[in-house]
């Protein structure tokens, strides 16, 4: 029906209703929307990876046939092609089960976005201008043998460089033999909010060096010390349905929530019971509880094993943390450390996390091996409801951890600075911002500047990788090959696999593929066994092993069956765990080290990983700029959380906006007053604040990162980004918060 | 035409409903982006954000109870309530804003002149208005979904259950030559729901999952004292 015929019959209805003068007309009407004119398009779902954490979801893309303008052979013109039209979980997926967070479902963008990088490009201002020129594929990938060929003919190979956030199955080790036949140094992993604290201490409490896989749909008790696991960190879409089931999956059965940190996260917004501590001593709220617990004589020391084995004086019971030192330690009250003492232990089975914040202090590890003691000591180590490790499927003899161990980000950029020859003279950048990521301290960007020829294939523009010489741009994951290893979140073996969803928007390149182009062009080439990517994830796979057939029946190919659901899952042998390192002294309780007096700087500076952006890495993306941030309804901006005794105290109402500053510098922000924060913390989403970052987050807000102080965790050396304090004072200006919701409270029937 | 496809889950029309279980529903968010992505919802910008035009056809509530330290926090899913007796209907010039033979409160596009007395009328907030012509910086248009058809400037939008998938699902069951199943309809925010906090299917079925838990002990409506019959219920929090 067209637009005419339309006004023709709503004139003839309408008239008809005037004659009737009663009843409903509407039903006169004729109902063209919402239903009976739809016809939905035919679409097709096809299997990829989500990429934007380390949890690995698998997702399916709905594929449906569209028109795009596209170059083919230097030519725009508009072409039929599949394109991507939404993101679902992928039901058969044993991570998500068929669900995907917020940040998933807004992948989608990351291929569509205007600000992708079409093109290879080649530096044509100065270093950080932003200024490229787009060139030929022939002629950057040209450039760049031309280099790394200089480097070997200099026998230099050792001072070519790998810098990427961390990579997994068959990327990580495709890497890895690059890099080792070009005689390079193993990759640089760099993180923003890393993870390295949990692991060394799952490896000393367990013999497992991963995250841990928690499986809350069966627990009945489950005690959250600073891990934002429903938002977040580790695996939040696993945790979130396994979360959903302990609440109201088992009739009758409800399990107890209990949140202990000193700012309230979207998860802690959701526990029967919130508990703000003082930062840095959650460990000992963690051996507190065991002492109570084994006073009690509910459990013997001896039942934590090796991960009791692992904290000083826990064979005599832990006497120096009874409730009352507790108390005084972590302003929590001793009564209140005896009865969730008491309920950890009998509400069972119950399972403490810890994560986030925690084990960002000086004394992370500490505080991570308590916790690890306490599920041991409580019996909650690999069995329902408690803490298990996700078996690794040996992909194609992919092994985890081949990067240099102890060799970090800050410990590179000293290096650099304190020779006149940088020690890196190429670096490879994969895609890694630690220029927005790095506290001002490590003088990353200055380090960076140093390296004379720098390569990057992100795709997009961001703070690194505007420092690059050359630009060879990666396909977006929907475009690529793609495989994953999840670390956690799943209690089977994952091997996560899909081929390409639909073909390339742009004038970009699979840079695994690109590598083996590389190495084919070098001289001496680096012959490395396969031919292209998907060849190479074809002799992975096929060394997995095929589901058990029906009698009769050939076993199924594993490389196709695994590419039309997504991945291989399956039991695999269980992985021994790692033997006890002999000589490592158990851990003790260290008061948390914090940079800035507290007379000059009276509040901790607590930096999150934000619902929207996680890392900040996510900026760019318009659906999660206008997300409102849920505990505060915040959209496009950044914001600083104040306890509301605080602000009144310095005369700061919502919305001011207000100076922080630390040790190391200064950042503008505007206030949210906010009851579920403690009086000494000042909080602050990690996100905004980007320099450059495409249209949509450049120039928006501040990086509570960019105040930071390089304060490191004692036993992993890794960044201690909770260990800054600061001052706040109100300034003048607009502070530009925008805000999607209206107050704070529910107004009861009365105010209505 | 006139007679419009109805859904055979039981002997008449569906009644299309919905349970949201808010001891489940962590605030994750992931209904709001999934229902941006599957409906074509526009992005306003900065500025129009800050004047009150972003459009969630999902949105959390967040209410603070009590103060510090003893601070608790409740978290709400608010959408369309598909009120069977919705005050956006009546003051519609233009019936624009009409009822369904199934039950939704259905908002068609092109009878809307944009008087917005529904939005004035909807005790929920749960409409929106579109103050200008929405736009998808090329090549972000690529993302668009066919099924769901754009608003342009002047026209009120809002939640449709994800009609195109009620539509999706009723061809998928005919050409399979089989009634339609409780479960087989699923709105985009309730298969992305990370903790099946939302639950959708047909309340004249008395044993779909949606009718039984309407019928829970837990279960509310949202401002039902005001009599609009809302199609959603609440399952309060225990504990």
């Amino acid at each position: 029906m067209d637009r005419r015929q339309f006004i023709k019959l709503g004139a003839a209805t309408s008239a008809t209703a005037t004659l009737a003068g009663c009843g409903n007309p509407e039903n006169q009407l004729i109902r063209f929307i919402p239903e009976d004119d739809l016809i939905p398009g035919i679409s097709v779902w096809k299997p990829s990876i989500c990429p934007l954490c380390s949890a690995g979801c698998g997702v399916l893309v709905r594929i449906m046939e569209g028109e795009a303008e596209v170059i083919r052979n230097g030519q725009l013109g508009l072409i039929k092609m599949g394109l991507a039209k939404k993101l679902e979980g992928n039901p058969q997926h044993p991570v998500n089960q068929g669900k995907l967070c917020v940040r998933g479902q807004a992948a989608l963008q990351v291929t569509y976005h205007p600000d992708r990088i079409a093109n290879p490009l080649k530096r044509s201002g100065e270093r950080g201008s932003g200024q490229f020129q787009e060139i030929s594929w022939d002629d950057a990938i040209a450039e760049l043998v031309s280099q790394m060929n200089a480097l070997a003919a200099a026998n230099d190979q050792k001072s070519l460089g790998f810098l990427t956030r961390p990579l997994r199955g068959q990327r990580q080790r495709l890497v890895a033999e690059f890099l080792s036949r070009f005689g390079a140094p193993a990759a640089l992993d760099f993180e923003v909010l890393g993870e390295d604290v949990m692991r060394r201490a799952n490896a000393r409490s367990f013999g497992y060096d991963q995250l841990s896989t928690f499986d809350l749909a069966q627990s009945r008790y489950v005690l959250t010390l600073g891990a934002d696991f429903l938002g977040t960190w580790n695996s939040p879409v696993s945790q979130s349905v396994g979360y959903g089931e302990m609440r109201q999956g088992r009739p009758g059965i409800r399990a107890t929530f209990v949140q202990v940190e000193p700012r309230m996260s979207q998860t802690g917004a959701n526990a029967d019971e919130w508990v703000p501590i003082k930062p840095g001593t959650e460990g000992v709220l963690a051996l507190g509880l065991a002492h109570v617990i084994m006073a009690a004589r509910l459990f013997p020391a001896a039942a934590a094993g090796r991960a009791g084995a692992q904290v000083a004086g826990w064979a005599n019971g832990l006497p120096a943390y009874t409730p009352q030192e507790v108390e005084r330690i972590t302003g929590i009250a001793a009564a209140r450390v005896e009865r969730l003492a008491r309920e950890f232990a009998e509400q069972r089975p119950s399972v403490a996390i810890i994560g986030g914040a925690p084990l960002a202090h000086t004394n992370g590890t500490f505080n991570a091996l308590a916790v690890n003691a306490l599920n041991a000591l409580v019996g909650s180590i690999g069995q329902p409801g408690g803490v298990y490790f996700t078996p690794r499927a040996n992909v194609g003899g992919a092994q985890a951890g081949t990067a240099q161990a102890g060799r970090t980000i800050d410990k590179v950029a000293a290096e650099i600075l304190a020779t006149e020859r940088s020690p890196i003279q190429l670096l490879m950048l994969g895609e890694a911002n630690p220029v927005f990521g790095t506290p001002p301290a490590w003088r990353v960007k200055e380090a960076l500047a140093k390296i004379p020829y720098i390569v990057s294939f992100g795709n997009f523009l961001d703070e690194t990788s505007s420092l690059s010489d050359l630009i060879l741009p990666d396909h977006s994951f929907l475009e690529s090959w793609v495989d994953d290893v999840p670390e956690s979140g799943a209690m089977v073996a994952v091997a996560s696999l899909a081929p390409p969803a639909m073909r390339p928007l742009h004038q970009t390149r699979a840079m695994p593929d690109v590598l083996l182009d590389l190495g084919r062009r070098l001289t001496p080439a680096i012959e490395l066994p396969w031919q292209n990517y998907q060849a190479m994830l074809q002799a992975a796979f096929s060394t997995l092993p095929a589901p058990p057939a029906p009698a009769g029946e050939e076993p199924a190919d594993v490389w196709r069956t695994a590419q039309a659901q997504g991945g291989w899952w399956g039991e695999v042998a269980a992985r021994p765990a790692a033997a006890a390192a002999q000589g490592q002294a158990p851990a003790a309780y260290t008061e948390a080290q914090f940079d800035g007096a507290a007379a000059e700087y009276p509040y901790h500076f607590l930096p999150y990983a934000s619902q929207q952006f996680l890392d900040g890495s996510l900026a760019h993306l318009p659906w999660l700029q206008e997300l409102p941030d849920v505990l505060t309804s915040a959209m496009w901006s950044s914001w600083v959380e104040i306890n509301t005794q605080t602000a009144s105290q310095l005369g700061i109402v919502q919305g001011d906006l207000v100076e922080v500053g630390s040790g190391q510098g200064t950042l503008r922000a505007p206030v949210f007053v906010s009851p579920a924060i403690a009086p000494d913390v000042i909080a602050m989403p990690v996100g905004q604040g980007h320099e450059t970052f495409t249209r949509y987050a450049s120039g928006r807000g501040a990086n509570p990162i960019s105040i930071l102080a390089p304060v490191l965790e004692a036993e992993t050396g890794s960044l201690a980004w909770a260990a800054t304090r600061v001052r706040v004072s109100k300034v003048d200006g607009d502070g530009g918060l925008i805000l999607f919701g209206g107050s704070l409270r529910e107004h009861s029937e009365e105010h209505r | 035409m006139q007679e419009s496809s109805t859904a055979t889950t039981t002997n008449g029309p569906a009644k299309w409903g919905m349970a949201v279980d808010l001891d489940r529903c962590t605030g994750c968010e992931a209904c709001v982006t999934a229902c941006h992505a599957e409906n074509n919802i526009p992005t306003v910008g900065a500025n129009q954000a800050a004047a009150g035009r972003a459009m969630h056809w999902i949105r959390i509530e967040r209410y603070f109870e009590g103060e510090f330290p003893d601070v608790h926090v409740k978290f709400r899913p608010v959408l369309c309530q598909h009120c069977d007796n919705a005050p956006c209907e009546p003051v519609c010039p233009t019936y624009a804003s009409s009822h369904t033979d199934e039950g939704l409160n259905a908002q068609v596009y092109n009878r809307c002149i944009g008087t917005r007395y529904c939005a004035n009328a909807c005790n929920y907030n749960v409409r929106f208005f579109n103050w200008f012509n929405p736009i998808w910086e090329k090549p972000l248009h690529l993302q668009l979904n066919p099924d769901v058809s754009l608003r342009e400037v002047s026209v009120m939008e809002k939640c449709t259950f994800c009609v195109q998938r009620i539509k999706e699902a009723k061809i998928d069951a005919k050409r399979d030559a089989r009634p339609l199943a409780d479960g087989d309809v699923k709105p985009a925010c309730v298969q992305s729901c990370t903790a099946n906090a939302l639950v959708f299917g047909d309340l004249n079925d008395p044993e779909s999952a949606v009718s039984r838990l309407s019928r829970s002990p837990r279960g509310t409506k949202l401002l039902g004292d005001l009599g609009t019959q809302p199609k959603i219920t609440y399952l309060q929090r225990e504990g």
